[in-house]
């Protein structure tokens, strides 16, 4: 996966039970939707809980990461599919 | 679990499923940590090097393991796993023993409790496991090896003796290659012929072992399953860490020794332990791996004096090799609460360490630290096999 650590702004669904759902992201001046997310996890930096997101728009895979200290949207890494 | 890491690597990334994929611990590292079973179908086997794999399967596709992803699926299915039963024993970080007699009643049977389990890892997850159901952890472990991926496998107490006839004895979990040559040896090659051997003979080679060796070839295990707030206090406190690349040079293992001591001084801290004994832990690029230790006069769980502990025992080690993995540990554990030393200088250091302390739990880990490791990479890069989901055993690896 090739890393960046950009941070980008995402549409996210914030559903009953702790769950957070990805939309839309834009990234480079695209809107990418959302259409499958593969694998989610969960970890901590110092105090800052973070998760991380495996989605796809259908061409490629990225890895988001909100964390929840700052309430900040970052972009991780994408590989091509 | 069956293959975790490539499993979890296929999950997350779904252009992988159902090719020959192999994780390996850093881009610039090349043993393999795990591979997929597509992989392992053309001889890919874990430890190989990637050139070997390459050779082995030329579609391979190496993968850069995450390992806080795997830590973090670990514990959502020992969550699942205590939902049927609070009798868990995490084994390894894919490897559990569950003790259901209790749970009997209220899910029907052992093996229903293994369908619904597998059933909730496979929707919630995406990744398979084998379960063995047996009398015993020895033969539970036994029978979980026995069908991949995607087992269930019941070793019921009336066919142990018929079971065991034909095992070989390195499939038992506890025989490793050098004692699997041992009992070659003597003829012994099944768990059949384990069993019947004079226990006698074996006693007198190996001792306390040799008796406990005769109960395993008959499929006897009297080790309960201890979940982790049963289990026994630990008795150290250690990291270690694979080197990107194989070094010689002194200055440059001190800075590897320092970044060490500062994660075993601050775990040690987190959890309130101190230690008497530092051992630091050698390991050359031919796998040829050492230890040496030395006893403080007084328990430490001061980074710097662990580190001062470690420069001193290394200062006494003609190093004949490039160094490809070190290693730092306290033992000789006693309980630490804080307490503000007497002597001024005593006093700051706790004080520095305090401060360190609470910036590094807010910003994580290395924020703040010595000036020597600025701009260096920190934390552990591989995860312990004494890893647990929680207490002083719990460690985020990187």
């Amino acid at each position: 996966m090739q890393q960046l650590a950009e941070r980008i702004k995402v549409a996210a669904v914030f559903a009953p039970g702790s769950q957070v759902k990805p939309v839309w992201f834009e990234w480079r001046s695209r809107k990418h939707a959302v259409t499958r997310m593969s694998y989610f996890w969960k970890d901590h930096h110092g105090g800052a809980a973070r998760l991380h997101f495996a989605v796809s728009d259908g061409d490629n895979l990225f890895e988001l990461m909100f964390d929840t200290s700052d309430q900040n949207w970052t972009l991780v890494g994408i590989e091509p599919q | 679990m069956n293959a975790f890491f490539a499993s979890v690597e296929q999950q997350s990334n779904p252009a992988l499923r159902g090719k020959p994929i192999a994780v390996i611990g850093a881009a610039k590292r090349t043993i393999i940590t795990t591979c997929s079973y597509e992989a392992r179908a053309f001889g890919v086997k874990t430890g190989m090097n990637s050139w070997e794999a390459r050779q082995k399967c030329p579609q391979l596709i190496f993968v850069v393991g995450n390992n806080r992803k795997y830590t973090y699926t670990s514990k959502q299915i020992i969550a699942i796993m205590r939902e049927y039963t609070p009798m868990v024993e995490v084994f390894s970080i894919d490897e559990a023993f569950l003790d259901v007699t209790g749970c009997l009643s209220l899910f029907g049977s052992a093996e229903r409790i293994a369908q619904l389990i597998k059933e909730r890892i496979g929707k919630e997850l995406g990744l398979t496991c084998s379960v063995g159901i047996a009398p015993n952890k020895l033969l539970a472990k036994l029978a979980s090896d026995m069908k991949k991926p995607d087992g269930l496998t019941v070793i019921a107490p009336e066919r142990v003796a018929q079971v065991m006839e034909r095992v070989p004895i390195q499939d038992l979990c506890g025989i490793g290659a050098k004692m699997h040559q041992h009992l070659a040896k003597f003829g012994i090659r099944t768990c059949g012929e384990l069993g019947r051997f004079p226990v006698e003979i074996l006693k007198r080679h190996f001792g306390v072992t040799g008796e406990k060796l005769h109960y395993m070839g008959l499929g006897f295990d009297e080790s309960p399953v201890i979940p982790e707030e049963e289990a026994e206090e630990v008795k150290s406190v250690g990291h270690s860490t694979t080197l990107d690349n194989d070094i010689t040079e002194r200055p440059e293992i001190l800075i590897y020794l320092l970044q060490l001591s500062e994660m075993v001084g601050r775990r040690a801290r987190k959890y309130q332990v101190a230690g008497r004994t530092v051992t630091l832990t050698v390991r050359y690029a031919d796998f040829t791996t050492f230890s040496r230790q030395q006893s403080r006069a007084s328990h430490t769980n001061n980074s710097e004096e662990i580190y001062q502990a470690a420069v001193k025992i290394l200062q006494g080690v003609e190093l004949t090799q490039p160094v490809r993995l070190l290693g730092v540990k306290i033992s000789s554990l006693r309980q630490h609460t804080e307490q503000l030393p007497l002597f001024a200088a005593d006093r700051k250091k706790a004080l520095v360490a305090n401060a360190m302390d609470s910036v590094n739990n807010r910003f994580g880990d290395f924020a703040v630290t010595f000036g020597s490791l600025v701009g260096k990479e920190g934390g552990s890069k591989v995860i312990s096999p004494a890893w647990k989901p929680e207490g002083v055993r719990n460690v985020d690896a990187d």
